[in-house]
């Protein structure tokens, strides 16, 4: 009996040497251990043996056991390893196919700014405020300074619905409403489209869009109207950009300024996008006009409050270098397709 | 405004070079748009003396000149016949340049030596008018000796910097020299030098005796003063005036209009002379014009005259349009006599309306209209006869008119330095606020920290201490701002429900494909035309633009859909192959007179390609709907403009919120699409309305889902929709889910029959449910779409 231990435990060595596959491995494995397997054959034969040679024999068959169970498992280790990295091989698929999804589309990429200018500025506190496209000439004009005839009304030149109504040249009538309605402190940007009557061209459309804020409350400085635009300055264009402030006239504010911030592409060291200047004008702003508080009901002794407006389609001309206005209108998707 | 340098320079001392005088401008206010140079365009170009002529051997046209070009003298061949000895012409010596890129080079012509060009004035493109005879072909003979190799830029009084000033609408008192000197002196610390004014008046005569003036109406002609002239001698002016003009971009006439351009550029008024011989009676009335009075203005126009507006006229005719353009009949010619100098102040919300109405812009209109000071008037009208005097052009009678009945009273403005300063953010001291102001020629005094100024006339913006400040901030410089943070309460801040409502949808339709287009909000009424509303449909009836720039952007659109069609007909005719296009815009419905129009927030998507069909854009719609818990009915039925068969209403509850279909082939041609194309419109308020807010969890199933599948045939006219809804209701709260998994259509079915299998689930939330609990379930629902449809088990 004990020689025919060693003789299927030499057998079994040899035969896993040469397996090569789990399936034989099992085949191996049954007629070894399985039901009617060798070892379990010579197992039942125990019965017919002295009772004391049992034990030893008991033993010895348990030893021949475990150490044929773990060959094979070995065995079957190294075959299942073989077999995956055999199985991984054939499954290599051609990742240059395109997908099978659909691909994403985008926003219009006046869209894509404005959204990085909500960002920043409700990021410092301002809330988001919209107002009619369609406006009375009173909140458009009167109440921002503009009285009828006054020359100033040229530079926005008009298209009117009624005599009193027109389509806003700005978003600032939004602000007046604001104003008229709310106690300060407010703090408030007014994203929107506006309308002047240019014709369209390379640089002009007569329907463009504008973002302007507004600040009203006790002790609002022109320094906090330059601490508040480079802060917006620096997010939108990154460190070490900041503002310029030039003197200009709008006749909602007083003083007024038209911004200038430092040009991305040259980082203000001058170049053909800057004209050499190292400063791209991007923003006009000012303090309010007293009148205008005035106007509004807002008592100007109390308080004081800063506003700044700038054009998207300018900001995004610049950002992505469109070579002409009409881009933005034309809804090519080719064009479109650009700012995924 | 366009202003030489050397003008400048007669009344401010300028040192800096002309870059940095105007970046000096340029931050304190004063915007400058470009620095050119005039005669530019060529060099090296020189007086020279023609010595001596002969003829040269080989040509017949040709001849040879030793030409004294001051260094040298130099041999020169020409063809021009106007050539003689002893004449004074423009050489261009070897290696200069001429305008248009002509290089001159020494050469041979026709065998001969010849080291330099004799030039025409249109060779140097020299402006009419600022030399005489300078436009005529043949060589450009000098009037006047000069010593041979003079640069021919001083002979014409070119080689000047020409600043191109852009003036704020609110400094009217900078569109002129001595506005701009004032403010170049501020700016710069110099000081401003204003010449005096005399006038040499001629003995013995009277105004009188020429002229009489009425002004009829105070309230439009606040000013109005007037100065003969006689013995006018009319001829070019100076050079020097000239080229001031030249630089400026007028054009030299004759001396007399000269002097009344010259006084404009300089003052900032505005003149007009009259010729006294053709003025009726020499009796100049100021008055507002008869209803359909006529007048021909210079330009040879015709114009038809109303009430509101005020003009220039004779004892019977209007003459000119006051301030704005002067009549035909008085025009100033060369046998001019006597002339009637004219310098007024007109009310510039009128001008600016009688301007634009009768479609007439001038140089002197656009200054009346910004605003001309009535109290510096006078000062001008002397300022034209004293240059009479210098160009001894004629005699100045005298005698002045002089209509000013409502003097402005003198404005004074009083500010604190503290307020000053805490609105500027910089503590400028108030001595230095003084000094600024005062350098603004605003005098001002400080007591107590309180500043007392008194306004010029000149300055009409200045009204208040906020005004003062930007005074002070911007000469002390803008640079000193300080950059601090918001103070005070902090704000929630926050994007506004609209925003929010924008945000989601356009962020579902990018992510299933869709690009985000933007179009006009004003469309042709041919556009709305097109779309076939019915009649009377209030589409066809938009808010209107009273003053379009075209009838193309002429209405307010009433609807989405056209603006998409023409995205979509562009991008297929372009040969884009495929595209899913949307847009987010009000839509205006008008309102009654006087009130706005109601804006209506609106979804149009568009949608085509080979492989895209209704249902593509369907799942879209409800992918995006159900970003907001809103699952609608959609049923059969639409707009005309939609392929009749192939459109659906999508509701919530009765309440209809959109509808999508293929577009109408009659309708897509109109807008040159010629293959199918999907529409759908959704109206965003009523989803923001409808949106459903994400609710507590629904606790997951412990028990088993049992599923089972189920094939109908029913008649091709039963919808699959209502079909669905049979059996959800028909199943029970057991029924899970069901999904449509194919629809058949063969001829064992039968005609007219199609077979729709479904994917039934079953769940209860308590146990494992049995076959029995599945199989009357079944049955119900099987009875139910027989009662219903007439629907038969597929076997």
């Amino acid at each position: 009996m004990q020689e025919q231990l060693k003789a299927i435990m030499a057998r079994v060595t040899e035969e896993l040497k040469n397996i090569q596959d789990t399936g034989a491995l099992e085949q191996l494995r049954v007629s070894v251990m399985g039901k009617k397997g060798e070892l379990t054959q010579i197992l039942r034969g125990m019965g017919s043996l002295p009772a004391e040679e049992r034990p030893a024999m008991g033993q010895l068959v348990n030893q021949t056991r475990a150490a044929l169970e773990q060959a094979m498992e070995e065995r079957l280790q190294v075959l299942s390893e073989m077999e995956k990295q055999k199985r991984l091989e054939q499954e290599k698929i051609d990742v240059t196919l395109p997908g099978k999804t659909r691909s994403a589309g985008s926003l219009h990429p006046m869209n894509v700014v404005l959204s990085d200018l909500l960002d920043i500025f409700t990021g410092m506190g301002f809330e988001v405020v919209e107002g009619p496209e369609v406006e009375f000439d009173h909140y458009n004009f009167e109440l921002l300074n503009l009285p009828k005839n006054h020359p100033a009304r040229d530079a926005q030149d008009t298209f009117y619905i009624e005599d009193n109504i027109v389509l806003r040249t700005h978003t600032s009538p939004v602000q007046a409403r604001i104003m008229t309605t709310r106690k300060p402190p407010i703090r408030i940007v007014c994203p929107g489209r506006v309308y002047r009557a240019d014709e369209v061209d390379a640089t002009h459309s007569p329907v463009f869009h504008q973002m302007e804020g507004l600040v009203i409350d006790e002790n609002v400085s022109i320094g906090d109207l330059k601490g508040t635009l480079d802060t917006f300055a620096r997010k939108l264009y990154g460190e070490g950009v900041t503002t310029r402030f030039r003197p200009s006239f709008f006749p909602f504010t007083e003083p007024s300024a038209e911004v200038d911030v430092t040009c991305a592409a040259c980082k203000g060291k001058g170049c053909r996008m800057c004209k050499g200047t190292g400063w791209i004008e991007v923003l006009g702003a000012g303090m309010v006009n007293p009148k205008v508080l005035e106007m509004c009901g807002i008592d100007p002794t109390k308080y004081s409050g800063f506003a700044f407006g700038m054009g998207i389609e300018r900001l995004t001309i610049l950002k992505y270098n469109v070579p002409d206005m009409r881009y933005l209108y034309e809804n090519d998707l080719r064009f479109l397709s650009q700012f995924r | 405004m366009n202003v030489p340098m050397k003008w400048l320079k007669e009344y401010v001392d300028i040192k800096l070079d002309s870059k940095e005088y105007a970046s000096r401008m340029v931050m304190t206010g004063t915007g400058v748009e470009s620095i050119e140079q005039t005669g530019s365009g060529f060099d090296h170009v020189v007086v020279g003396k023609v010595e001596s002529i002969v003829k040269h051997p080989d040509s017949d046209h040709l001849v040879i000149c030793q030409v004294n070009v001051g260094s040298e003298v130099i041999q020169i061949v020409t063809g021009a016949p106007n050539v003689f000895e002893g004449a004074y012409v423009p050489v261009a010596l070897d290696g200069a340049h001429l305008p248009g890129g002509v290089k001159i080079k020494k050469g041979k012509l026709r065998g001969v030596v010849s080291n330099g060009m004799m030039c025409s004035g249109p060779e140097l493109e020299i402006p009419e008018g600022l030399y005489p005879h300078c436009g005529d072909e043949g060589l450009l003979i000098f009037q006047e000796p000069h010593e041979p190799g003079t640069d021919v830029k001083e002979v014409f009084g070119l080689g000047d910097d020409v600043i191109e000033f852009e003036i704020l609408a609110n400094r009217p008192d900078c569109l002129s020299v001595w506005g701009l000197s004032r403010e170049s002196a501020a700016v710069l610390g110099e000081h401003f030098v204003k010449p005096e004014i005399s006038v040499r008046e001629c003995e013995g005569d009277s105004f009188e005796n020429y002229a009489s003036v009425e002004v009829r109406d105070d309230e439009l002609c606040p000013r109005y003063c007037a100065r003969v002239i006689k013995n006018v001698k009319i001829g070019p002016s100076p050079l020097w005036m000239r080229a001031y003009l030249y630089g400026a971009g007028v054009r030299p006439i004759n001396n007399i209009v000269d002097i009344t351009n010259f006084v404009m550029l300089e003052t900032g008024h505005p003149m007009h002379a009259f010729d006294l011989s053709k003025v009726k009676d020499g009796k100049i009335v100021v008055r507002r014009a008869h209803p359909g009075e006529e007048l021909v203005t210079l330009d040879g126009k015709k114009h038809v005259l109303s009430e509101d507006m005020l003009v220039i006229a004779d004892a019977q005719n209007a003459t000119g349009l006051a301030g704005i353009m002067g009549g035909e009949e008085s025009e100033i010619v060369s046998d001019t006599h006597a002339v009637l100098f004219e310098c007024a102040a007109f009310q510039r919300a009128n001008n600016r309306v009688t301007a634009r109405s009768l479609g007439i812009r001038t140089e002197a209109s656009s200054r009346y209209e910004k605003g001309v000071c009535p109290e510096t008037v006078m000062e001008a009208i002397e300022r034209a006869c004293q240059l009479v005097n210098e160009l001894e052009c004629g005699e100045v009678v005298p005698g002045v008119f002089d209509h000013y009945p409502n003097p402005q009273p003198e404005r004074v403005v009083k500010a604190q330095v503290s307020r000053i300063q805490n609105r500027i953010s910089v503590p400028v001291p108030g001595e230095t606020m003084a000094d600024i102001l005062d350098s603004l020629e605003i005098q001002t005094e400080l007591q107590d920290n309180e500043l007392t100024c008194r306004i010029p006339a000149f300055r009409e913006d200045i009204e208040t201490d906020a005004d003062l400040s930007e005074e002070v901030l911007r000469l002390y410089g803008y640079e000193h701002i300080p950059s601090t943070m918001l103070k005070g309460e902090t704000q929630a801040g926050g994007r506004s429900e609209r925003q929010r409502l924008l945000d989601k949808v356009k962020n579902a339709l990018v992510g299933m494909g869709g690009y985000e287009a933007m179009n006009f909000s004003f469309v042709s009424p041919k556009w709305l035309a097109a779309m076939g509303f019915e009649q009377g449909d209030e589409r066809l009836d938009p808010v209107v633009v009273r003053n379009p720039l075209g009838e193309d952007t002429s209405v307010m659109r009433t609807s989405l859909a056209p603006s998409m069609l023409n995205t979509l007909s562009l991008n297929i005719n372009r040969g884009n192959p495929e595209g899913m296009l949307f847009e987010t815009a009000p839509i205006f419905h008008k309102s009654q007179a006087g009130q706005l129009p109601q804006e209506e927030l609106t979804l149009c998507v568009g949608l085509y390609g080979d492989k895209k069909d209704f249902y593509d854009l369907k799942d879209i719609v409800t992918c995006m709907l159900a970003q907001f818990g809103i699952s609608p009915t959609v049923s059969a039925g639409g707009e005309g403009y939609y392929h009749p068969g192939r459109k659906a209403v999508l509701s919530v509850d009765g309440t209809e919120i959109g509808q999508l279909g293929e577009v109408h082939p009659d309708i897509a041609a109109k807008f040159d699409i010629e293959r199918r194309v999907y529409l759908a419109e959704i109206k965003l308020e009523a989803v923001k309305a409808l949106e459903q807010p994400i609710g507590a969890v629904k606790v997951l199933p412990k028990f088993p889902a049992v599923t089972r599948d189920l094939a109908l045939v029913v008649d091709e006219a039963v919808g699959v929709g209502p079909l669905m809804e049979t059996i959800r209701s028909a199943a029970g709260k057991t029924l899970e889910t069901i999904s449509l998994f194919d629809v058949y259509r063969g001829l064992q079915l039968g005609q007219d029959k199609k077979s729709v299998a479904f994917a039934l689930s079953f769940r209860a939330a308590d146990r494992t449910l049995t076959d029995a609990d599945i199989n009357h379930a079944m049955e119900r629902i099987l009875s139910a779409c027989e009662g219903e449809y007439k629907a038969e088990i597929r076997k």
